[in-house]
């Protein structure tokens, strides 16, 4: 039996002034899996995750998660869910963006247990209880009272993982989640979400490391020009007989 | 020379400046943070209205503004000023005025803190009033301590200012007593006393900036 579909975004269309940006891209993603987006620079990769998190409104298509609708295309005019339905956000997805965004005047801890203890009411033992376990799991167990200037670029992305992980969201997306980083500090957290895969957890990454992308993605989305070019499982993408032109070209250049 | 009753009386008028300054601190500090959001409200009219308030507020002399807040009651209102009205058209024309420099600083100051901060705060589900008290607030107070140490070191000699409504605070008294007796003792009384009274505002911040400097 097929997995739940969790993420449902169909004929996303999004604009900025005379810009357009995404033209039409629909994508399903079912529990457990990991989608990766790949694409040149301005193709609209973070475009997509921005709709798909309501940080940015659509202008056309529809958005869909665990069966709840959030937005949806009425004659032209996009229609979101009400209120009470778009405070459960956070049960449906979590982001972590490229800068990491932690906020500066809490703790790890902090950072990880206030949305819990502050949206969910979920009672503060408990939150430590798992922000601690958290912890454990990312190898960040002895910084729970760091703040994050006192962190390294990795420990900081690996502290927001924990952070998005805490409200336990059905799906994760990353935003270049490494592109920020030194180069000797990505492997620790492609580290942590490649375990997080193995743990089937859903995710949908837009990353530039394209031997990460292979090694740990069910699916990937090769974006140019608001559009998916090509779609497929890393082995029909990368070895395939009938692989886009462009996405040659494209994936030439880093040098798989 | 320097007596106990002149003392007293520079004393009288030493807590009168204090209270200025401290009842305009209280008033100002919340209304500047009103209208810095007022300001930066997505309503065009309300923005408007506030840009020109700040306008108005920064472009005139406190003196004058003063003097029109203590007639404003007759001239718009129709109604009979009484004497004990004077000290609280100070207090209300020193907070609007404070407040209007506050509410720039406070504008400056969030928009200072990256949008990130906002967003990532959105996607864990905070709604937008906790979103502000508990992850922009913090960090705008922490990033405007220098700038409005700077305003309120201002506010310790604009007090003096209050003379026009015939308050007398401490800068008025000295210079009565000063022209009654023909020296400048009691003038330089009061210098000594707005000197260490700003000694200790400054002091007093400096020990708030550091205990904000936990973070970054
Ligand atoms: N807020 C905005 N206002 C105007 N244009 C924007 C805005 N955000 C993105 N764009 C434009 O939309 C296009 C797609 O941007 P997007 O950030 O989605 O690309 P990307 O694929 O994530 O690129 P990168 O790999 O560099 O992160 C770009 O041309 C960009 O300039
Ligand atoms: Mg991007």
């Amino acid at each position: 039996m097929e997995n739940d579909i969790l993420l449902e975004i169909k004929n996303l269309r999004k604009s900025f002034d005379s810009l357009e940006v995404i033209k039409d891209f629909s994508l399903q993603v079912r529990e457990g899996e990991v989608v990766s987006i790949i694409g040149p620079s301005g193709s609209g990769k973070s475009t997509i995750l921005r709709c798909a998190t309501l940080l940015e409104k659509m202008d056309g298509g529809s958005l869909e998660y665990v069966g709840h609708k959030l937005a949806w295309d009425n004659d032209g005019r996009m229609e979101y869910a009400d209120k009470k339905e778009l405070k459960k956000c956070h049960e449906y997805f979590g982001l972590v963006f490229q800068n990491f965004n932690l906020f500066p005047h809490y703790t790890v801890m902090q950072n990880i247990t206030d949305a819990p203890v502050r949206v969910c009411k979920i009672p503060k033992e408990k939150a430590v209880q798992k922000a601690e376990e958290l912890l454990m799991k990312l190898g960040l167990e002895d910084k729970a009272d760091y703040y994050p200037h006192q962190l390294s670029g990795g420990q900081q992305q690996r502290v927001s993982i924990a952070r998005a992980l805490a409200l336990e969201p059905r799906v994760l997306f990353f935003d270049e989640p490494t592109s920020a980083l030194d180069p000797e500090l990505t492997g620790e957290v492609l580290k942590v979400i490649k375990q997080l895969a193995e743990a089937h957890m859903t995710m949908i990454i837009v990353t530039h490391e394209m031997q990460f992308a292979r090694e740990v993605s069910n699916r990937i989305v090769f974006m140019e020009h608001g559009v998916i070019q090509a779609m497929g499982t890393p082995k029909e993408l990368f070895e395939g007989e009938e692989t886009n032109e462009r996405l040659k070209e494209f994936v030439g250049k880093f040098a798989v | 020379m320097i007596d106990s009753t002149m003392l007293a009386q520079l004393g009288s008028g030493m807590i009168r400046s204090v209270e200025i300054f401290f009842l305009t601190l209280l008033f100002s500090l919340p209304l500047g943070m009103l209208v810095a959001l007022g300001r930066m409200s997505r309503f065009k009219i309300l923005s408007a209205v506030i840009k020109v308030y700040i306008a108005i507020m920064r472009g005139t002399p406190l003196m004058l503004q003063l003097i029109v807040v203590y007639f404003a009651p007759y001239y718009v209102f129709g109604l009979n000023i009484s004497s004990g009205f004077r000290f609280t058209a100070v207090i209300i024309a020193f907070s609007i005025n404070y407040a209007a420099y506050f509410a720039e600083i406070f504008r400056a100051g969030i928009q200072s803190i990256p949008v990130g901060q906002t967003e990532a705060a959105k996607i864990l589900g905070y709604s937008h009033a906790q979103t502000f008290m508990k992850i922009i607030l913090p960090q705008v107070i922490k990033r405007v301590i220098p700038p409005v140490t700077n305003e309120t070191i201002t506010l310790v000699k604009d007090t003096s200012l209050s003379f026009v409504l015939s308050v007398t605070e401490m800068f008025t008294i000295a210079k009565q007593i000063g022209a009654k007796t023909a020296s400048i003792t009691p003038l330089m009384v009061a210098g000594l006393f707005y000197f260490i009274f700003n000694y200790v505002v400054a002091f007093g911040m400096d020990y708030f900036e550091k205990k904000m400097s936990y973070f970054r």
